[in-house]
């Protein structure tokens, strides 16, 4: 891939300038880092990854899927937004990686394209993992961005990934250096995140280690509403409070998490207890994905175990069951 | 280009007509909708009311010219649905899933064990077989029922009564009703008296996954191999496009997967 050179101290002003054209959308420190519209690109902050992913700009915590007029259900007229995104981990890009698949490749979501089509994603590379939770590294992470920013002291490298990249890169070509370096295999590997030993738990299902780790679940769901790339959701409609031949379908995410994820009428709850639904969180992130489309849903961020109250680390559970079957086998 | 793809709505559910609304019992209805669609006998619909929102409903016929649905009211949808009468306007989008397999299985004879209102989407296979008669043999059938009045098709069944071999069965008649020759006890009382043997059968089940559960046990008993046995699975659902994996089961998606499984597919699922 071409790799350019933006000096350091013309960041600011590379960013303010994509802000005419575009809304630019970045981590900005408050009381938690989160990716919001960037009013000055001073605010921008990068030591760490944002608390919250990235996809409530493309999977909408909540949106219409249609309006219903009394006679025919009527979509809404998606707003066009044409935004840039600074600042992405790698995780994260591969989180909108694995949505993009499954909005935009497995269903034509229309909501999801038009939230998506027209937005550029520009990457930057940790040099060492941002959190002590990160354990990308045990993950097969892709390369998967328009323009990725690698941080080397003085300067970026900026490696360009994709045609919208490299339209940006000519847009801006006035803060961009030719540069001969290319990116090897060995820089672009994230220092201490590779806390994950073996992702392959396929052997696991019936292991008694889980229900250790998740006697103290509280079913809060927080684990899934932080996951950038968990991507279950509900439907409901709402019926106007004004005129009762009016009503809207909403669709919202949801959380495997809870007992109303498997709950039919008659009251039957498939997967009752919390072991069962953690299990398949787990197992839906680390293996039947990866059965389906070759590649762990996981991406490694670690934010589904920072977050939760009760600390629950899935990452040492796997942990655990791997050693104990390493040492049932010695 | 941008147009077409937000014209292609895979959610966007579409108006027919009320054919026919026919009361089964107390709690189920049979709906005939106006829709003219090419489908698999054990396919479903999604059938939207709107302001109360949508479900997964089976297709209990198997006819070009209409579909059928067999709904028990138990829910919102369904309870709205149960108001509709003839003529009213009903919305749908499908058929979605993976029906039964009905090519593949031709010269068998079927041995169709139904519970409650998982007799609805088998009634699917006997419709297909009618049309088809000479591809087929024989069809046995099981129904079991929580009471008399809880039985399904009455009309259908007295001509199937000509056809086929029909044990019924009703967990407790309590007024000694007449209940078109049930017998009172469970649909697994009736399959272990049974001389059922698996020679040139296939089995379909659908029902509550309790009984399905002891079914299969009983049919083990008499020999049948687990690829001979064809379930029908039932889980909550929204998108029916493999999205929004509510329908889940370990890996498999039950909206597109299924929701009719081949015994040895799933198995080793129990309850997820």
């Amino acid at each position: 891939m071409q790799v350019l050179k933006l000096e350091k101290k013309n960041l600011n002003e590379f960013l303010n300038k994509l802000r005419v054209s575009y809304e630019l959308i970045a981590p900005i420190k408050k009381d938690i880092v989160r990716f919001e519209n960037v009013e000055n690109a001073n605010d921008i902050y990068l030591e760490k990854n944002s608390y919250f992913p990235v996809k409530e700009y493309f999977f909408k915590k909540e949106e219409t899927l249609f309006r219903f007029d009394g006679k025919k259900f009527v979509m809404p007229k998606p707003e066009k937004h044409s935004r840039v995104f600074f600042g992405l981990r790698k995780c994260d890009l591969n989180g909108i990686m694995h949505q993009d698949n499954v909005f935009m490749q497995q269903v034509h979501d229309p909501y999801y394209i038009a939230a998506r089509e027209h937005s550029f994603l520009i990457g930057y590379h940790c040099n060492e993992a941002p959190s002590p939770y990160c354990f990308c590294g045990s993950l097969e992470l892709k390369d998967y961005f328009d323009l990725m920013f690698y941080d080397r002291n003085e300067h970026f490298l900026v490696e360009i990934g994709s045609d919208k990249g490299l339209f940006l890169s000519n847009k801006y070509r006035e803060f961009f250096l030719p540069s001969s370096h290319m990116i090897s295999h060995e820089e672009k590997i994230i220092k201490n995140a590779d806390r994950l030993e073996n992702p392959d738990i396929s052997q696991f299902y019936d292991n008694p280690g889980w229900k250790k780790g998740v006697d103290i679940c509280l079913s809060c769901a927080a684990c899934t509403a932080l996951c950038p790339t968990c991507y279950c959701f509900e439907v409901h409609d709402e019926i106007s409070t004004k005129d009762n031949k009016k009503s809207e379908r909403k669709r919202g995410w949801s959380s495997c998490q809870v007992q109303e994820f498997t709950r039919v009428a008659g009251d039957h709850i498939f997967r009752e207890d919390r072991e069962q639904r953690f299990k398949h969180r787990i197992f839906h992130q680390l293996e039947y994905f990866k059965q389906k489309n070759g590649i762990n849903l996981c991406v490694g961020c670690g934010r589904c175990i920072e977050v939760c109250p009760t600390r629950i680390d899935f990452v040492q559970i796997i942990n655990d069951m791997s050693k104990d079957a390493k040492n049932k086998t010695a | 280009m941008q147009k077409t793809k937000l014209l292609e709505n895979p959610y966007l559910p579409k108006p027919y007509k009320v054919l026919d609304f026919h009361r089964e019992s107390s709690d189920t209805f049979t709906l005939t909708v106006d829709m003219r669609i090419k489908h698999e006998p054990g396919q479903f619909v999604q059938v939207s009311i709107p302001g109360f929102g949508e479900s997964p409903i089976s297709i209990c016929s198997y006819s070009d010219k209409f579909v059928k649905l067999n709904v028990r009211e138990v829910g919102n949808v369904t309870k709205a649905l149960a108001r509709l009468k003839k003529g009213d306007t009903i919305f749908l989008r499908g058929p979605y899933g993976k029906g039964y397999p009905m090519e593949k299985l031709k010269g068998n004879s079927f041995v169709i064990i139904g519970g409650g209102c998982g007799v609805a989407p088998l009634k699917g296979i006997i419709d297909y077989v009618e049309k088809e008669r000479k591809d087929y043999r024989d069809i046995l059938l099981f129904l079991g029922y929580r009471a008399p009045d809880d039985i399904l098709f009455k009309k259908e069944l007295e001509e199937w009564k000509q056809k086929y071999h029909i044990n019924i069965t009703v967990d407790k008649n309590a007024y000694g009703q007449f209940c078109y020759d049930a017998k009172e006890g469970f649909i697994t009382d009736a399959l272990k008296a049974s001389d059922l043997n698996n020679e040139n059968k296939v089995v379909f089940i659908c029902g509550p996954p309790i009984m399905m559960k002891y079914v299969i046990e009983i049919l083990k008993q008499k020999g049948f191999h687990d690829d001979q046995i064809f379930i029908s699975a039932e889980r909550l659902m929204y998108c029916a496009l493999g999205v929004c994996c509510h329908c889940m089961i370990r890996g498999k998606f039950t909206c597109i997967d299924g929701p009719v499984f081949r015994y040895d597919e799933i198995k080793d699922f129990k309850n997820d």
